[in-house]
């Protein structure tokens, strides 16, 4: 262990003696990543509350869970790196007006608010009849969560409704900020040619949305096969449409921010020739590129373009989806250790090989990529996220209103 | 300015043995104050005067002389000497620079210069052209990045100038490691907070110079008042020399100028 | 038909209100008395930490510091070529010998190889990167050779490091040669 910045493993050419630290790493790999499921996830939902695209209505709810079980665990990795996490507050207690990064304690909070109170409001009607369906412990839990309200009037129900639309309404602006503004993080340093463009809030942004709703196919079509439920195809292959439509544009401000810096080639584009095909060659444009963004960009445009069966859309938009959250992935990869590799002494860069015992190695942050998960799980023994499982649903499907 | 200390030393030098000898320091308390244990003289005139949070008429600006500096290490020493500074990490470093005569560049720092350079660069095919060492440190910018970006406030400027860090409140976000473009911060690992080098602020609130600037043997790092026009700070500044900042480009309006920069520098 | 509810349509939205009202209260009035008192005082920072920085402790004298004790070699360091090469490069921080007005520890002095080290780092020729101007070069073992001393040879046996030409010259003086010059 080296503490808290971890070592690079060697250098190229000349790296200035402090850049041989690598001190954003995996912690910071995982932050953006994170925090863009949660956003993106939040966007699938909002497609149906806000643009009422019927399709989605099976998973409507599950996003929303899904992006609270995520954004449960987004501050891990930075309280992890923190040198000093007993003083995280300090972001809440004397945020710097000039710092890109002050604000993210209040955006981070505000943007909970706003995903809680949909989820209750959405979900409290559901919590009213299950109430009074359990007992002891998880009576007060839903007690809690349904605010202790039993009111489920036509009129409560309206009121409701207009807050639903209102908090998913303004989410979406939240949502946007949230990640857009992880991206501005980066995209403001300067002193960092990789990262300083405006284009970088718009690529954390698309990539979001785009590592969101691929998070959803693979979770809704995994819990359907897990529970031997059919999948409905057609909220499948409208979100293969959404999938395919971010993540052109996605791919398209990826390869123009880079295309610019070469086209415009001012000094910084050396640095960064050397970068992209030196340290980062195999990781963008093997992987990152190669792999992991050409080939599910014919899959998608073959699933979007042809008429195919129902078999094979099963088949291919797990697939799809998981190789496009493995692109999300290696662009922050890419992005924030990448990054770092170039020195700011324009003459060289040095080599990073993540440890897996390290505080911010692989082991934490796989265990931090597998807590949402858990979390997911616990979240589902409170609220059903589908409407065959929801008493209210059934309750009232039964009663014919 | 160590000059006219050691002359006035020299002229009554008896005298001055025999009280430090004496165990008391009875001369005036201007020139002479414990600075920890040490009895140290002044060697800014007047700062020992200086009351209040912040120094007052003065505008301190550093120069390197690169046509000076013998790449001893000297400097590298004192300071982590000074601030007992972590291995790998550097409050200031020197470079190598070596030129060829196909104008390739090749630049090295073996552990920032604290060793000193004892060999010759044996990877160069072709005749040198030229070759200098480079010092470098914090950039006391007037526009400082690190500033800007961190999110707590605990780095920050001092009304006369200075960029420092405040060790109790930063959480080592690295943002501000992230930002500088001199690349002069790293994260300490023994206080978990950023750390660069502060032109040792305590030392010349004390009166004395950068701990750097006073082992330099050849005057290679000189730090001064830049609004004494008889400092030598003053005349460097204010005289035809080829004197520039780092990375200008950047926009941070270093304090720190170099006397004969080349444009190989970063 | 409609059941009876215990709680009124708009319960649930007063009770949230409420709470989102407490917990902003609560969280301006812990914000303000966990924010440092002088915080904000001079700009966006903790005025105090100005202190805390003014009051590290001084690690490295000046020669003056170390000198006022040594009145021996301060004689020959200041007299020498080497009055400006810092007393503390060589023998380390004054702060590890004296404390609180008490010698407390002796600093290292060094010997043999180490001399040697320390001496080249400033006075070796090969290094090349050096203004010719700035200082005497040397390089090694020629120097040795053409001063017709053993190879095996110390900086220091020829000369005193406080004043490299002391001895060289006082030899002179006895033995009353110039040196042959090249």
């Amino acid at each position: 262990m080296h503490g808290l910045a971890e070592t690079a493993t060697g250098a190229i050419g000349y790296a200035f003696p402090n850049d041989l630290h690598v001190h954003w790493s995996l912690m910071i790999v995982l932050y953006p990543y994170i925090t863009g499921i949660v956003a993106g996830a939040f966007i699938v939902s909002s497609l149906y509350h806000v643009f009422h695209v019927k399709a989605l209505k099976p998973i409507a709810r599950f996003s929303l869970v899904f992006a609270l079980a995520f954004l449960a665990c987004a501050t891990l990795p930075l309280l992890n790196h923190l040198g000093h996490p007993e003083r995280a507050f300090n972001m809440m207690l004397t945020p710097s007006p000039t710092s890109a990064m002050a604000g993210f304690g209040y955006i981070y909070s505000a943007y909970a608010i706003v995903l809680i109170l949909e989820i209750l409001f959405i979900y409290r009607p559901t919590l009213v009849v299950l109430k009074d369906q359990a007992t002891g412990f998880m009576r007060t839990v839903y007690n809690v969560l349904s605010i202790g309200s039993d009111n489920l009037s036509s009129r409560s129900l309206h009121l409701d409704h207009k807050i639903i639309s209102f908090l998913a309404g303004l989410g979406i602006p939240m949502a946007c900020v949230l990640h857009g503004y992880v991206g501005f993080i980066f995209g403001g340093v300067k002193a960092n040619p990789m990262w300083a463009t405006p284009l970088m809030p718009v690529i954390f942004l698309l990539s979001a949305c785009v590592s969101g709703i691929a998070g959803i196919i693979v979770a809704y079509m995994f819990i359907m096969k897990i529970k031997g439920r059919p999948v409905d195809l057609e909220c499948i292959r409208t979100c293969i449409k959404y999938l395919w439509g971010f993540f052109i544009l996605d791919f398209t401000f990826e390869m123009l921010e880079l295309f610019s810096h070469a086209y415009m080639a001012t000094h910084h584009w050396h640095a960064l020739h050397e970068l992209y095909w030196g340290p980062l060659y195999i990781s963008f444009w093997v992987l990152q590129v190669g792999i992991f963004s050409v080939i599910p960009f014919f899959i998608l445009t073959f699933m979007n373009l042809f008429r195919i069966g129902d078999g094979l859309v099963k088949f291919l938009a797990p697939v799809v989806s998981l190789m496009i959250l493995f692109q999300v992935l290696l662009m922050r990869w890419n992005v924030v250790i990448g990054g770092q590799l170039m020195s700011k002494s324009e003459r060289g860069s040095v080599i990073f090989q993540p440890q897996w015992l390290e505080k911010e190695g692989i082991l934490p942050a796989i265990i931090i990529m597998v807590l949402p998960l858990v979390i997911l799980y616990i979240l589902s023994k409170v609220f059903p996220f589908w409407q065959e499982d929801d008493p209210y649903v059934s309750g009232s499907a039964a009663s014919g209103e | 300015m160590m000059d006219a200390i050691q002359s006035e030393i020299s002229r009554d030098r008896r005298a001055f043995i025999k009280k430090v000898l004496g165990g008391t320091i009875a001369g005036s308390l201007l020139l002479v104050i414990p600075a920890g244990a040490m009895d140290v003289p002044e060697q800014i005139p007047g700062m020992r005067e200086q009351e209040g949070p912040f120094i007052k008429g003065k505008k301190f600006v550093f120069i390197v002389d690169i046509t000076r500096c013998i790449g001893c290490g000297s400097c590298c020493v004192a300071d982590k000497n000074e601030y007992q500074v972590p291995d790998g990490n550097y409050r200031t470093w020197v470079e190598r620079y070596v030129i060829d005569d196909h104008d390739n560049v090749y630049v090295d720092s073996p552990n920032g210069g604290l060793d000193g350079y004892q060999k010759p660069r044996t990877d160069i095919p072709h005749p040198v052209r030229d070759t200098f060492f480079v010092p470098k440190l914090c950039n006391m910018c007037e526009k400082p990045s690190c500033v800007q970006v961190c999110p707590v406030g605990a780095t920050y400027q001092t009304k006369d100038g200075f960029v420092l860090i405040d060790q109790k409140r930063c959480v080592a976000c690295s943002y501000c490691v992230q930002a500088c473009p001199y690349s002069v911060r790293f994260i300490n690992p023994k206080t978990k907070t950023a750390d660069k080098c502060t032109w040792c602020y305590h030392r010349v609130r004390k009166g004395l110079l950068p701990a750097c600037v006073n082992v330099c043997p050849v005057q290679a790092r000189k730090f001064g008042d830049v609004n004494d026009r008889n400092s030598e700070v003053y005349k460097i500044l204010h005289q035809p020399h080829v004197v520039s900042v780092l990375k200008p480009g950047m926009g941070n309006k270093p304090s720190l100028h170099y006397v004969g920069l080349r444009r190989e520098v970063v | 038909m409609q059941p009876e509810y215990k709680s009124k349509y708009n319960t649930h939205v007063i009770r949230i209100v409420l709470v989102l009202a407490v917990v902003a209260v609560v969280g301006v009035t812990v914000r303000s008395m966990v924010i440092p008192e002088s915080f904000g005082k001079y700009g966006h920072y903790r005025a105090d930490a100005i202190k805390d920085e003014v009051n590290r402790p001084i690690r490295n004298g000046t020669n003056a510091a170390c000198l006022s004790c040594h009145p021996y070699i301060r004689e020959m360091h200041l007299e020498g070529i080497h009055r400006t090469v810092s007393c503390e490069f060589c023998h380390g921080p004054v702060a590890d010998h004296v404390k609180d007005g008490k010698v407390v520890a002796k600093l290292p002095k060094k010997q043999g190889e180490e001399i040697k080290t320390l001496c080249l780092r400033c006075h070796n020729k090969i290094i090349r990167a050096r203004p010719k101007e700035a200082i005497k070069m040397i390089s090694m073992p020629e120097h040795l050779e053409q001063k017709h001393v053993r190879t095996d040879h110390n900086c220091n046996q020829c000369h005193n490091v406080h004043s490299p030409m002391m001895w060289v010259l006082e030899a002179r003086a006895i033995v009353g040669v110039e040196e042959e010059s090249k």
